[in-house]
């Protein structure tokens, strides 16, 4: 059942400060906390040992080594290519990516994608705000609740201390535009009290293209919105993209219920789901 | 217990060797078929017994924890197969039915390149 062999351990130490796991760690959260993606690769099978590690950012620049230069090279140029796939990990021998490297044919490589979880930022903390805020902290998405009534976000009715609350006290715009910063990672529910509002923060997020940008509100209502933007100069492809009205057709009609259709939009978009039922293939 | 946030996990993993103890890192390198749990899903093993995260409920659990126990003891590092095969899925009554090659990794002041 279990039949990992004795990894030979042959080969000696390299330059303690590359291959320093504190170093890595070090760096690793460093990606982590600037919002960016690495590929963290790990020798998991080969004759000359295994554990060696290296982390290979999105610009190509690295941090450890795995122990021999040209193996280093070829996995960099592979976790480039990991990384553009939606993959969160996956194995490799290295004779499949480069099979030049004879000595390391056999040897296997893990790629991990480092990146921050997911960040939800809730605008709005009404009925339907309040329980999507709840409900994206369950499934251990960062999350960052905003409203302009200060006695809207505070501890006594958001206790979770891991839920952001943010008091818009100088208006949406500049609220929305700070948390939600260059938007990578980030999906963005638009779910104010009223269309003013909606539009104020559909504006704030318009140069930061998050990820996911979902506005709440009947068709009716979301178009009202999008065509004053639209005649303000705000380009199509934004006007595109943004989910109006926000969320699956569920059927929802409590505010959890929902809260549960904007976030199961907001994972579609995230792992590339085709939002339909998985019994759907069925012919009996 | 859950999936447990990157930032996190590696905020765990400094802790416990700033305090100069080993930390043994479990992670689901590679699975084929139907597993509990995703690759890239990671388990800590402290030194004093604690652990957090998981690769998979009661398929494979007590196993990965035996050797996860056995790593944190030896600090030596390897790759792990675990097959979950029909038969003996059904014959402990469980769900899953592949196998997951699940890597036992050690965190530690060494360096991670060689021998240890």
């Amino acid at each position: 059942m279990n039949d990992a062999g004795d990894a030979p351990a042959a080969r000696p130490a390299d330059g303690p400060s590359q291959n320093n796991p504190s170093a890595l760690a070090g760096a690793i959260a460093e990606v982590l906390r600037g919002g960016a993606v690495a590929a963290l690769a790990t020798l998991v099978e080969s004759p000359h040992g295994v554990g060696a590690k290296m982390l290979v950012r999105t610009d190509g620049s690295r941090s450890g080594s795995l122990g021999d230069d040209a193996l280093d090279e070829s996995v960099a140029a592979r976790a480039v290519v990991f990384l553009s796939a939606r993959d969160e990990a996956s194995t490799h021998r290295v004779g499949e990516f480069a099979p030049a490297l004879g000595g390391w044919s056999a040897a296997r490589v893990l790629f991990e994608r480092v990146e921050p979880e997911p960040h939800v930022v809730v605008c709005g903390a009404g009925h339907v705000g309040a329980a999507l805020a709840r409900l994206a902290r369950s499934l251990g998405y960062r999350v960052t609740l905003i409203d302009d009534r200060a006695d809207f976000v505070t501890r006594g009715r958001f206790p979770d201390a891991g839920l952001a609350l943010v008091a818009a006290a100088d208006g949406w715009a500049r609220a929305v535009r700070e948390t939600v910063g260059a938007g990578r990672g980030v999906s963005v529910a638009v779910v104010t009290r009223g269309h003013n509002e909606d539009e104020e923060c559909l504006r704030a997020v318009l140069e930061a293209r998050p990820d996911y940008v979902g506005m709440i509100g009947s068709r009716r209502r979301t178009n009202i919105v999008l065509e004053r933007l639209r005649e303000s100069g705000v380009g199509e492809e934004f006007l595109r993209a943004v989910r109006a009205p926000v969320g699956l057709d569920i059927g929802a009609v409590t505010p959890e219920e929902v809260a549960l259709s904007i976030l199961a939009e907001i994972v579609a978009q995230r792992r590339g789901g085709s939002c339909a039922p998985l019994s759907s293939w069925r012919r009996l | 217990m859950s999936t447990i946030p990157q930032l996190e996990l590696y905020r765990m993993i400094d802790e416990a060797r700033s305090r100069g103890e080993r930390v043994v890192v479990a992670t689901v390198a590679h699975t084929r078929g139907s597993t509990p749990q995703r690759r890239g899903a990671k388990m800590l093993f402290f030194a004093d017994g604690r652990t957090a995260g998981t690769v998979g409920g009661g398929c494979i659990e007590a196993e990965v924890w035996a050797e996860a126990r056995e790593t944190l003891r030896t600090g030596r590092a390897a790759l792990h197969r675990f097959s979950l095969t029909a038969d003996e899925a059904s014959e402990e009554g469980m769900v899953c039915g592949g196998t997951m090659e699940i890597f036992i990794d050690v965190w530690d002041g060494k360096a991670v390149t060689g021998d240890r």
